[in-house]
């Protein structure tokens, strides 16, 4: 049975869910609601080609617009976004049962990726706060990096220093997935990781789902300008 | 001005999708010409953008939808505004952002919203309307001085031709050496082309479409677009980067259809004329040339190797580059309709552009803009720093020799 800490755990994490799956359900009204459908741009190539989806694929995949215009933030940053997506795969585990073999064999670079996150976000934080003349502020970015950061910083405690229960935190988390709320796992670490995960929620950047389908209109576009002025 | 209506109205739906996909990383803040100029990160892209999400959050976020729609603090509006109208809508940030997000296309489209709501356009910019409903141009000038002062009689001008030659209104009245270069290049060609009667060429609708003032843009345009095609027009050729912009980008849904004609940016006819050897460079030139790409024509429309082709076609040139050309240029400070607001910041870019020629040793800075041209030569009264400014057709023109 969970314990009062275990119960507002509990609460607070359908809470986070359901905030964050508001917020989703709220932008992509927005974005079906548009009055202007369709892009009437005529510099939209009459149809599309391998390179647009090749070339989306690579922004996507490697930041390659990021690359171009700097090339030192990319590193960082490309690693930051590459080693968060793997520690997020390999925390599959504690959601899934049984555990996929894929999950099971990537858990070491799950854990390698764990030391990239932090190395790698502690040089974009480096980067945007101390290099180049002009900065912008973005107090939201700089939570929810901030966020990111402690909760790496925990979770690599934890790996290393003060390891919970691992058998306890599954069928915590498993709780949580089924409704049937199990013990919260001793240890104030694990509690404090999974609190920050919960406040990051409600927060993931917009940006994640939006900036391909973004990425996608911007390679139409490049390719597009080839064929505006010139023959078709 | 009731301030709790959807801010999302005029906005395409992948416009809608940029806003969310704006990470606030702040990478832009390095290539955008206003924040050379005034180092203030409040008129910042990233800056805009958070504004305007935040006005999206107050009419249609979950409190909004829940209770009611939030009255906007008028400060932020203000603040708002001041930055969008600030912005040369130069595109760099787009160019250069990590997301690609279209800005050149979408801050005139925060612009139509901010006037919608009856808070744009800001200063002289506001008169533009009815100067055009009355005038013709942005400028209030009179219809009979908008060829007579610059358009030499030896040039024959045809009533019907397939060629058509638009002007301009900034090249007409602001930019007449650039104009008249090239109506004498055009002429060279010997091909006939023609040109509407002064009053009939009206403004092609970029500075009403770049302030956020579309309501006439329809008329205008189906006037121009008629009145080129009844008189057997085939190709419209234009210099202006603006006007260029709009009529390739704009015209074809605001005339409804297709349009009847192709569009053309001069020096592309100038560079195939050469190429076929229906346009000859007589006179030689030694001098060591700089060319700024307008940002219209280069992140506007591609036209970043005609320019070019035409300069390295004379005789003796040497071309030498900015630091940032072709589709990450600079801007000069003219775009956007800001300069004849921002005044100060327009100069400083200008000189900006300037000092960056005189600094690579340039014996001349060529332009392609009648804005740019008129504003980069204002820049240069009074700064320390000197160098002839020449319009590419300007140049060109005087060297094809006598006859």
């Amino acid at each position: 049975m969970a314990s009062s800490t275990g119960l507002f755990l509990l609460l607070l994490a359908y809470m986070m869910y359901g905030a964050f799956m508001v917020r989703l359900f709220i932008h992509g009204r927005i974005w079906l609601r548009a009055t202007v459908r369709h892009d009437t741009d005529p510099s939209r190539p009459p149809s599309e080609s391998c390179d647009i989806w090749a070339r989306t694929f690579l922004d996507v995949l490697f930041f390659r617009r990021l690359f171009t215009s700097d090339k030192i933030l990319w590193p960082g940053s490309w690693l930051f976004h590459l080693s968060f997506l793997f520690v997020m795969l390999r925390h599959l585990r504690y959601f899934l049962e049984p555990v996929p073999d894929c999950v099971t064999a990537m858990q070491p670079f799950g854990v390698f990726a764990g030391y990239v996150l932090l190395l790698a976000l502690a040089s974009v934080l480096c980067i945007r706060l101390f290099s180049g003349k002009k900065r912008y502020v973005s107090y939201s970015n700089y939570f929810i990096l901030s966020l990111i950061l402690l909760i790496s910083l925990s979770g690599i405690l934890m790996r290393n220093f003060f390891r919970p229960n691992l058998l306890e935190v599954k069928s915590f988390s498993l709780g949580i997935l089924t409704f049937s709320p199990e013990a919260l796992p001793s240890g104030n670490l694990f509690i404090v990781h999974f609190l920050l995960a919960l406040l990051l929620v409600p927060y993931i950047p917009s940006h994640i789902f939006a900036a391909p389908l973004v990425l996608l209109d911007a390679a139409r576009r490049e390719k597009g300008l080839g064929i505006i002025m010139h023959e078709k | 001005m009731k301030n709790k209506g959807p801010f999302t109205g005029g906005l395409s739906q992948i416009q809608l999708i940029e806003l969310d996909a704006c990470t606030q990383c702040g990478e832009c803040l390095k290539f955008c010409p206003v924040q050379d100029v005034t180092g203030n990160p409040l008129v910042s892209p990233p800056e805009k953008i958070r504004l305007f999400r935040e006005f999206i959050k107050a009419t249609e976020g979950l409190k909004a939808r829940l209770f009611k729609p939030s009255e906007i603090d008028p400060k932020l509006l203000e603040d708002f505004v001041k930055a969008v109208y600030e912005c040369t809508t130069c595109g760099a940030c787009g160019e250069n952002c990590p997301v690609g997000i279209f800005t050149q296309r979408l801050w005139p489209m925060l612009r139509k919203e901010m006037v919608r709501r009856g808070l744009g356009p800001i200063g002289i910019q506001a008169k533009m309307p009815e100067a055009i409903r009355r005038t013709g141009n942005p400028y209030e000038k009179p219809a009979a001085e908008r060829f007579s002062p610059w358009l030499p009689e030896d040039v024959k001008i045809s009533e019907y031709a397939a060629i058509g030659y638009y002007a301009g209104c900034t090249g007409a009245y602001e930019a007449q050496p650039m104009v008249r270069g090239d109506v004498l290049v055009l002429n060279a060609i010997g091909e006939p082309f023609m040109m509407l009667p002064p009053e009939e060429e009206v403004c092609c609708g970029f500075p009403l479409f770049i302030t956020g003032q579309h309501e006439m843009l329809e008329d205008l345009v189906k006037r121009l677009v008629d009145a080129y095609a009844s008189r057997g027009v085939k190709t419209l050729i234009c210099s202006c980067p603006c006007c260029v912009n709009i009529m390739a980008r704009d015209w074809p849904l605001l005339y409804g259809k297709d349009l009847p004609f192709a569009i053309r940016h001069i020096t592309q006819s100038v560079a195939a004329a050469i190429k076929d050897n229906r346009l000859t460079i007589k006179e030689e030139l030694r001098e060591r040339i700089i060319y700024h790409d307008p940002c219209y024509l280069s992140r506007g429309v591609g036209i970043i190797e005609e320019p070019r082709e035409v300069l390295r076609s004379i005789p003796g040139i040497e071309l030498v580059e900015f630091d940032r050309h072709g589709l990450n240029s600079r801007c000069c400070g003219s775009g956007g309709a800001a300069r004849k607001v921002f005044q100060e910041n327009a100069i400083a870019m200008g000189r900006l552009t300037i000092d960056e020629a005189v600094e690579k040793k340039a014996d001349k800075l060529v332009l392609g803009c009648p804005a740019c041209y008129a504003k980069v030569n204002e820049a240069m009264e009074g700064h320390d720093k000197k160098i002839p400014i020449v319009d590419i057709m300007e140049l060109l023109s005087g060297l094809l020799g006598k006859g």
